[in-house]
């Protein structure tokens, strides 16, 4: 085993401000680690801050953000949207489409050819270059140009883009694969064929904090429990069943209860249910963890996630989880910790918030095992271990 | 939370037992389910955008009970709400009287939407119970086949 010690990691995006996104969160955490324990390490990423456009927001070159040498490089300008979204409609129906419309979806995804170059240019100054998530152009396009030192973080999902024969090539292809869990692991083997010594479980180290539970509420006058869900809003986080079933909630059970909702996106509330969804937008990490700490319960609806960086955050605030569990990522996490319930449908829904609602020592308890949960398994000490043992590891 | 055993609350030094919690829910949310407390037209619209994931037999079943329920539009009167602060008195008393004179006509709509939504609920059951049979009547034949090797 040698030391890698000159680290390159690669992002669609930065993540800074309000651009924010569980996989390039990952990315820059990691990389943050890896400098911190003395590693020589590079940020490279586009300029790009929304995931839908993909405009070029921030000035191309090179600045030092906290303490990484980050490099920014344009989006490709010439990417044929009406392609790439045709393409994509199929692939997402589960429409078989050929290895040359597969590239041609990537290659009018997210790209950047300076990117490329410069990786052309400065592979050999790299012992490993680390780059997710699996599903963009940017990801697979870089993986081909040094496949014997490239490390994916996939964040997969089991969605129909994992499905596809090209991205079976790219996890066969590269040197390792780190993964965020052993769930998102399993997936991979099943889809892929891949030889298990080239796979690594790492996940993110989650920094405990303390919180005052009761400060979030009083500062927004909530005077009824209240849920909490933080993150992208959209379909396939699955924002929109959330709300239906908060509704659905109300409706049959008489109860007053809240949805907090805090992150980005639209969200299309029921007529009915706006008086009782509180969208508080993007917030400060500690006014977050303080919204969190207060809350009956975090629920998670989607079904893609291969970590979930929030719910690790809603149990150190000691706040037990609801999650779905079409999510085998976080079903597993529910069932390791002792932390949180899962349900499959609505019914199975509204028995376990009235649980929850009802059993105060009940959710104290699941908010303490899921904590205890997080501070054994995700200490940055821990995964720092499992970072370098992936990094330094000889792979077959 | 009828039905369930007071077991699954005890925390003891261990913590407690999500997959036990998880197993009571589910059995008391089948208890239920047979008892008819889930054919409410409400669950069928909390789960619209949950179905394609929804594979279970059972639930399909008890889906189909919520489903024709709501195949019946409501036109009852509703609360009209103003987010608008500003004359929110005023607006409020104009969306009313608006309703008030358009209801008349919502009638015939209504009368039609109705009858459009159960011929659909009638064909997807139709469908429902059609590929149900023949999956059952495959699976007899592949456990014919099977026991023949």
């Amino acid at each position: 085993m040698s030391q890698a010690t000159r680290l390159a990691f690669i992002a669609p995006r930065f993540p800074e401000g309000t651009t924010i996104g569980g996989a390039e969160t990952l990315l820059k955490n990691l990389a943050t680690c890896a400098a911190g324990a003395g590693r020589e390490v590079t940020f490279l990423t586009t300029c790009a801050r929304n995931h839908f456009t993909w405009d070029n927001e921030t000035p191309p070159g090179e600045r030092i953000i906290d303490g990484l040498r980050v490099h920014f490089f344009p989006v490709d300008q010439d990417r044929d949207v009406r392609t790439f979204a045709r393409l994509q409609e199929t692939i997402s129906r589960g429409g078989r489409i050929s290895t040359e419309d597969q590239l041609a979806w990537l290659s009018n995804s997210v790209n950047s050819r300076p990117l490329y170059d410069y990786l052309r240019k400065h592979g050999d100054e790299f012992d490993r270059i680390i780059m997710g998530p699996y599903l963009f152009g940017v990801t697979y396009f870089a993986s081909c140009i040094h496949p014997e030192k490239t490390m994916l973080v996939p964040c997969l999902h089991d969605e129909a883009f994992a499905y596809l024969p090209v991205m079976g090539d790219m996890f066969r292809g590269v040197r390792g694969i780190m993964f965020n869990s052993e769930p998102e692991r399993d997936l991979a083997y099943r889809l892929y064929s891949i030889q298990p010594g080239r796979c690594f479980v790492v996940g993110m180290g989650i920094a405990p904090f303390t919180t005052d539970a009761s400060s979030f509420a009083s500062q927004r006058g909530i005077r009824s429990p209240y849920v909490i869900y933080s993150g992208r809003r959209e379909p396939l986080k699955g924002t929109p069943m959330l709300l239906d079933y908060i509704n659905a909630f109300r409706n049959r059970t008489g109860r007053d209860i809240k949805l907090v909702v805090t992150g980005s996106g639209p969200m299309n509330v029921p007529h009915e249910l706006i008086p009782h969804v509180l969208d508080v937008g993007f917030l400060e990490p500690q006014d977050k963890f303080a919204a969190m700490a207060g809350a009956v319960a975090f629920c998670h609806p989607s079904r893609n996630e291969s970590f979930s960086i929030v719910i690790m955050e809603s149990w150190l605030a000691g706040t037990p989880v609801l999650a779905t569990s079409g999510s085998e990522v976080m079903r597993d996490h529910c069932l390791k910790s002792n932390g949180g319930l899962w349900f499959r449908s609505y019914p199975e829904f509204e028995e376990e918030l009235c649980l929850l609602l009802d059993n105060p020592e009940l959710r104290a308890a699941l908010g303490k095992a899921g904590r205890d949960y997080v501070l054994r398994e995700y200490s940055w000490a821990t995964i720092k271990e499992k970072l370098f043992t992936a990094l330094d590891a000889n792979v077959p | 939370m009828d039905g369930m055993t007071e077991s699954m609350f005890k925390i003891g030094a261990q913590g407690v037992d999500t997959r036990a919690i998880v197993n009571e829910i589910r059995a008391s949310v089948g208890r239920k389910a047979e008892q008819g407390l889930y054919s409410d037209p409400r669950i069928a619209r909390a789960e619209k955008t949950n179905l394609s994931n929804l594979s279970d037999q059972e639930f399909d079943q008890y889906y189909m009970e919520c489903l024709r329920d709501a195949v019946f539009v409501d036109i009852n009167d509703f609360e009209i709400h103003e987010r608008r602060r500003l004359f929110s008195g005023l607006l409020v008393g104009f969306k009313r009287l608006i309703w008030k004179m358009l209801r008349f006509y919502t009638y015939r709509l209504w009368s039609q939407q109705n009858e459009v939504n159960a011929i659909l609920l009638a064909a997807t059951e139709a469908n429902d119970n059609r590929y149900r049979d023949k999956i059952e009547e495959l699976e007899a034949r592949i456990a014919r086949l099977e026991g023949t090797k």
